[in-house]
């Protein structure tokens, strides 16, 4: 699976589960090791429980990470290679002018029901996909400028791709899940593939060709899976995989649950927050497990201004927040007044580093590293908003040229500590220098409704997952993209800027040489960092702990490497 | 007489409890000048500091400070371990230049009796400045509900017939709202800008709206069994008005069982308020009340790791407790039966 840009949900480890294959051992686990041989399960914790059994229509992390174990794409990256490897296509070829695909697929390999897997599923997957009457987000991410590829199935087990125009990013957005045609076909002709397969659905009936069949699931407690008997995928010495014989994620509230589970053996893999690291370090002999620090996260927590003139243009009277916001010397002070450093040090324990550039680091390809961070310094603020017009009065109330209280609402999920955490840092500061912040943390889906549909907001603080392909930030960077959060959807540009990251995604998507489209990735960043669209605060070191039982078990930031070959040392 | 009563026969349990409430009350009222730094200063070097340990010195120093510490500095930001300076002593001035009560000589320094928390904010101030929000919701509470409930009860407990009815039906629709979904609701429909004790007033008075019904209908109770009783009949003859009879002569006969229950149920909505803001309705962040100090002690790790963040627990404790005994007192005394007071 590929990761676009998903809003997500209160706190890190979702994403993470996404990520990171877990695993773990059960009290039944634990008797199987008195009788010698070890049984090949594990069990993982996941935050909040499905909320559809169908890939195509998941929007949110917390399906998609039940999902990932029964589905496979044509392809896949490698994380530790950075490279695409072969799953459901066994080779690949592309025409001379980079606009048509041959992938062709493996032989043998069979759905989970033992029904045979052709290049038809192919063709029903992207039309699935492409269907007017299937709302999806899937559908932006596999089409080039709004125009679809075309696939043409040129026998059972070759298909070709004909794309409008050359695709960099091709092969990061073609590794979409596989579903079977022969379960879901008279869904879509019926048109009702959009509401097939909900969670509902008996866990036999999800037909997938991934390594494991989903067995059981009760909502708020656990779903069970076990091994696909005809999972195609062997290992060096010709052994079906997966080593697993079955794995279990039980759904739990909370974080502190989580962490619980984990310390009481009741869990064999977990994303420990910050501050659990050196308990768990310290335990680490105690327990039997590793903890393991797997990288920086892709994804930074940012304070975005809202810059959408239809909230704050009404009746033709221009609400003088809108010029703060689109502001320069307002942003820049802004950034200046945020103390990164101790961002790091209390709420991050030390575990992270603050974040310069739109793509982080661990983003070797992309990563802009020329970048010279908004140092903490609210002297700097002050002689920032003084050049800009802005005046503090007899009472320390920091007004416009106009005379106006600068004052603004602050929101952030409400249940993420560390965010909370962050805002609070963020408001002392920003109110040394006068202004009014009201900080007020949001239900989630209250503050995912001020951003993508209502846009009654002023500042908010969220945070965005990354994958290692940069195209998949385009629906943030395009002006008319939904993710384009202080001003999304835009019939055209609204300034200079946003026109010009506009042409750079394009060309981006286009550009075939690697040197070429790095320069280009390179130059969003750097208009990111002059416009402060998003202003960036700090990316947490993620790690993982994990029971020392479990072998093979290696985790990426960009995911988890060959997790078929996960098993239980005997 | 009540009050002389109350003096003459007061117990141990009782005495302890109004000192303990009177201190805490003072302490809240003079909140800024108790607490030795801003409740919302944050000392970003100092993450998690441990309480200081504060030492007498020696008779010869006394001129510099009755009390020093050694100066603490974080020697592991990951494990947050701190090492003392033993080499220096920093004295602890009393009232301050600041007028601040107490604080250390050296302004650079930090002295957090009860530690601090992840920002770096000291939880003595916090602690102190949040006993303003918890100790005032009790009574402002309670005292909306039962005014609320003693008037409405007592006008149906004596006027009986329609009125009764329709009040009583009232108050049974008032009993079955769901108090804690209202209050999910308010939480989300109050605007941002109003600040978060305002928010929180607003929340207790309309909690204290909903809950005057169950007080009313005891209140209607005793009222009902009072109207009949003879001198309530004379009063009647004699010619005495309706308003007369209910303030002058109904109302101030349910005042023992008010009282006494008024005292007992002030911990209700202290414990209430730490609820909600446990849950983050109540109080937000950066404001504090005891209820969202804990708050941060719902991490095991921090509960672990920190222990001194339940200190605000300890508060709500005593609190609670010193109410219910002085509740239990008053019940001795004001009892009826016993009009003489406890031995």
């Amino acid at each position: 699976m590929f990761n676009l840009p998903r809003l997500y949900i209160s706190c890190l480890s979702i994403l993470f589960s996404t990520l990171i294959f877990t695993a773990c051992s059960s009290k039944e686990g634990e008797k199987s090791t008195e009788a010698k041989k070890a049984k090949q399960e594990i069990v993982t914790a996941s935050l909040s429980d499905p909320k559809t059994f169908n890939l195509i229509m998941s929007n949110e992390t917390s399906s998609t990470a039940v999902l990932n174990y029964l589905f496979e794409g044509l392809i896949r990256l490698n994380p530790k290679t950075l490279e695409h490897e072969p799953m459901l296509a066994k080779s690949w070829e592309v025409s001379d002018d980079g606009k048509e695909w041959t992938f062709h697929l493996r032989e043998g390999v069979r759905w989970s029901d033992g029904k045979k897997f052709s290049s038809a599923d192919v063709l029903f997957t992207f039309k699935a996909i492409y269907d007017p009457k299937v709302p999806n987000s899937l559908k932006d991410i596999v089409s080039i400028d709004g125009k679809p590829f075309k696939l043409e199935k040129l026998d059972d087990l070759t298909v070709k791709f004909i794309l409008p125009k050359p695709f960099a990013p091709f092969l990061s957005v073609i590794g979409v899940a596989i579903i079977p045609e022969h379960a879901l076909g008279k869904a879509l002709e019926d048109g009702k593939f959009a509401d097939s397969w909900g969670i509902d659905t008996a866990p036999k009936e999800i037909v997938g060709t991934g390594p494991f069949i989903m067995t059981k699931y009760v909502p708020a407690q656990y779903v069970k899976y076990m091994r696909n008997p005809f999972y195609w995928m062997k290992d060096d010495a010709g052994k079906r995989l997966p080593y697993l014989e079955e794995r279990t994620i039980l759904i739990v509230p909370d974080q502190n649950t989580m962490y619980i589970k984990f310390t009481a053996g009741q869990t064999d893999i977990h994303s420990p927050r910050p501050e659990e690291v050196e308990t768990l370090k310290n335990d680490s002999k105690k327990l039997d497990i590793n903890v393991k620090r797997v990288g920086l996260s892709t994804g930074s927590s940012f304070v975005t201004f809202n810059r959408n003139p239809k909230y704050f243009i009404k009746d033709e009277i221009t609400d003088p927040k809108l010029k703060w916001f689109t502001d320069k010397f307002f942003l820049q002070a802004i950034a200046h007044a945020i103390d990164k450093e101790s961002i790091i040090s209390n709420t991050m324990f030390g575990l992270g580093k603050p974040a310069v550039a739109e793509i982080s680091e661990e983003n070797k390809t992309f990563h802009n590293p020329n970048l010279t961070d908004y140092a903490y310094d609210l002297k700097k603020a002050e002689a920032l908003l003084k050049e800009g017009g802005y005046k503090k009065d007899r009472d320390d109330v920091l007004r416009d040229g106009e005379g106006n209280k600068i004052e603004f609402d602050l929101n952030t999920n409400a249940g993420n500590r560390l965010r909370e955490q962050i805002c609070s840092v963020l408001k002392e500061d920003w109110e040394k220098l006068g202004m009014k912040v009201n900080y007020r943390p949001l239900e989630f889906n209250s503050l995912v409704e001020k951003l993508m549909s209502n846009f009654q907001w002023d500042a908010i603080m969220i945070a965005l997952t990354g994958g290692h392909e940069p195209h998949n930030g385009a629906n943030v960077h395009r002006s008319s993209g939904n993710l384009h959060f202080w001003n999304p959807r835009q019939e055209k540009p609204a300034t200079e800027w946003e026109a010009k990251l506009d042409r750079l995604v394009e060309e981006g998507a286009s550009e075939m040489n690697l040197e070429k489209r790095i320069k280009i990735y390179h130059r969003i960043q750097e208009i990111y960092h002059e416009e402060l669209p998003m202003i960036l605060t700090a990316r947490q070191d993620d790690y993982v702990a994990y029971k020392n039982r479990i072998e093979n078990y290696e985790p990426h930031v960009f995911g988890l490497f060959r997790p078929e070959m996960i098993k239980i040392k005997e | 007489m009540l009050f002389k009563r109350f003096i003459r026969n007061i117990t141990w349990p009782a005495g302890i409890s109004l000192l303990i409430l009177l201190l805490l009350y003072l302490s809240a009222l003079f909140a800024p000048f108790v607490s030795p730094y801003d409740f919302k200063e944050q000392s970003r070097k100092y993450p998690n500091a441990p309480p200081a340990n504060i030492h007498i010195s020696p008779l010869s120093e006394w001129g510099k400070g009755f009390f020093y510490v050694h100066p603490v500095k974080m020697a592991d930001v990951y494990k947050r371990r701190y090492e003392e300076d033993k080499n220096r002593k920093v004295y602890i001035d009393i009232i301050t230049d600041e007028g601040r009560l107490f604080g250390l000589s050296e302004k650079e320094e930090r002295l957090f009796i009860f530690g601090s928390d992840t920002l770096g904010r000291d939880l003595f101030s916090r602690t102190i400045h949040g006993g303003r929000v918890s100790l005032t919701v009790g009574i402002l509470g309670v005292l909306i509900s039962y005014s609320l409930g003693l008037i409405i009860g007592s006008i149906s407990g004596y006027f009986g017939g329609l009125a009764d009815n329709i009040i009583m039906r009232l108050a049974e629709v008032f009993m079955s709202v769901p108090s804690f979904f209202l209050l999910l609701a308010l939480a989300v429909v109050i605007p941002s800008n109003v600040s978060s004790a305002m928010t929180f007033l607003l929340i207790v008075v309309i909690m204290s709206f909903i809950g005057w019904a169950g007080f009313a209908r005891v209140i209607r109770g005793m009222v009902i069994s009072e109207r009949e009783r003879d001198y309530v009949m004379a009063a009647k003859a004699l010619g005495a008005s309706h308003r007369r009879i209910l303030f002058k002569h109904v109302i101030p006969s349910t005042f023992n069982y008010t009282i006494i229950s008024a005292t007992l149920s002030i911990p209700g909505f202290i414990l209430g308020e730490s609820a909600l803001s446990l849950l983050g309705l109540g109080i937000q962040e950066p404001d504090a009340s005891w209820g969202n100090l804990l708050a941060s002690s719902q991490n095991v790790q921090n509960l672990i790791n920190y222990p001194w963040i339940l200190i605000p627990g300890i508060f709500i404790f005593l609190t609670i407790m010193s109410y219910n005994f002085l509740g239990d007192y008053m019940r001795d005394i004001m009892s009826p039966r016993d009009s003489g007071g406890v031995e």
